[in-house]
């Protein structure tokens, strides 16, 4: 039950270069997001029936439960559960993603054992062929070049 | 039918959760079906020590609380087949669960497992009578410094107090050296002290940090003091006749290759 951690050149039908394309992103728009400006640590929890972002880190023992999309803009080494209702377009995103246990909808995923990578980027987890692939986000990228 | 071991203390930091994962690594090693329960809820650390923190789905307050089968609930260990962990919750608190239920629970684990250790959180309030309702041994563990035999006395006490007769004492951190030097509490002052049977004696050692940093347990380590300690403590359990290991480094060389080749 490890990841697939598909990386830049895995992710071929998109623009080729990594990136996602606009249209990728596009379901994500949600108004029903919350923000959370703190750091939660062990044994703090977040359940949310939406999109949930984090300003923070979320620390091992922690959990984030949302139905929508986990986005955090710090380090996530806690358990995330993204589409906990059941929506396998979910997203989980993260400045740093090292979770210790990361799921979306009904899948549950853990890094490999004995493996502490730091991949040094931020990244993007999300179901793809009924798995939970593990790819580079490069945030801004066509965002900042057209018009949403 | 198996046996409801609680490894509890009073003071926190003096190593009951180590001691639960080693003796509970160990009495598998042998063969033995062993389920390690975590009663620690808020504060849980018994899977971090047995490496097995991102295989956690449902914990034991979902078990109580009819979420989930308790079937659903069991992690089995990385490498021995018979050890598994009920872990406890880490986003809820010690009023999740009572009594009653960790009788219920004790019981059910009872009819599939040899051994069930709990692992008792610090404190004599709610976690603890948690911890102990289902039990039927007691194992309390201390260290050789005065608060620490303190309030082993006081848990012995308030064992007693709940029908867990004859409690077995660990000592755990010992530093040979320091006590003959008379500055540590000796095995025998302890004794006289808590008037209960010895179940075994652990030295001070840099091993169990390594080993439990690593997520793995110094049980299973040939080599060390500590894992030879901790091997003896579980077959003492089982009902062998071990003799307390002795701690004195203070003889030569000489002396003890002799012991070695059996001239003495």
């Amino acid at each position: 039950m490890a990841y697939q951690k598909g990386g830049i050149q895995k992710n071929t039908h998109s623009t080729g270069s990594g990136q996602g394309t606009l249209s990728d992103y596009e379901d994500m728009v949600d108004e029903n997001t919350i923000l959370v400006q703190r750091t939660l640590r062990s044994g703090q929890s977040i359940r949310y029936a939406g999109n949930i972002v984090i300003l923070g880190d979320v620390n091992p023992g922690a959990e984030v439960t949302a139905t929508g999309n986990v986005i955090v803009m710090g380090a996530l080494r806690g358990v995330v559960h993204a589409g906990a209702s059941g929506d396998e377009k979910a997203v989980v995103m993260a400045f740093r993603l090292q979770p210790t246990q990361l799921r979306i909808a009904n899948h549950i995923t853990r890094p490999p054992d004995n493996e502490n990578v730091d991949p040094g980027l931020p990244e993007l987890a999300r179901i793809r062929d009924g798995v939970v692939t593990i790819e580079a986000f490069y945030p801004g990228g066509e965002r900042q070049g057209k018009p949403v | 039918m198996g046996e409801v071991i609680v490894i509890t203390s009073g003071k926190g930091g003096v190593g009951k959760t180590t001691t639960t994962a080693n003796i509970g690594t160990g009495l598998a090693a042998m063969g033995y079906k062993v389920v390690l329960v975590d009663t620690d809820i808020g504060l849980r650390n018994l899977d971090v020590v047995l490496g097995l923190e991102n295989r956690i789905v449902y914990d034991l307050v979902d078990v109580t609380s009819g979420n989930c089968r308790l079937r659903q609930a069991l992690i089995k260990d990385k490498k021995l087949d018979g050890l598994h962990l009920l872990p406890a919750a880490q986003t809820k608190d010690k009023t999740a669960i009572n009594p009653e239920q960790m009788r219920q629970l004790c019981a059910d684990l009872k009819k599939e497992f040899d051994y069930i250790i709990i692992d008792c959180p610090a404190g004599i309030e709610q976690g603890f009578r948690n911890a102990i309702a289902g039990a039927e041994k007691a194992v309390v563990v201390t260290t050789p410094e005065v608060s620490a035999v303190r309030d082993a006395d006081r848990i012995i006490g308030l064992l007693e107090a709940a029908d867990l007769r004859e409690p077995k004492l660990i000592i755990n951190r010992i530093r040979p050296k320091m006590v003959r030097q008379g500055d540590m509490m000796s095995i025998d002052d302890i004794i006289d002290i808590l008037a209960v049977d010895l179940l075994g004696v652990i030295p001070e050692d840099e091993m169990i940090v390594i080993m439990t940093n690593r997520g793995e347990s110094v049980v299973l380590d040939q080599n060390s003091r500590s894992g030879q300690a901790y091997r003896n403590i579980v077959r003492r359990l089982t009902g062998e006749e071990v003799p307390v290991m002795n701690f004195d480094e203070n003889e030569g060389f000489f002396k003890k290759l002799k012991k070695m080749i059996g001239i003495k």
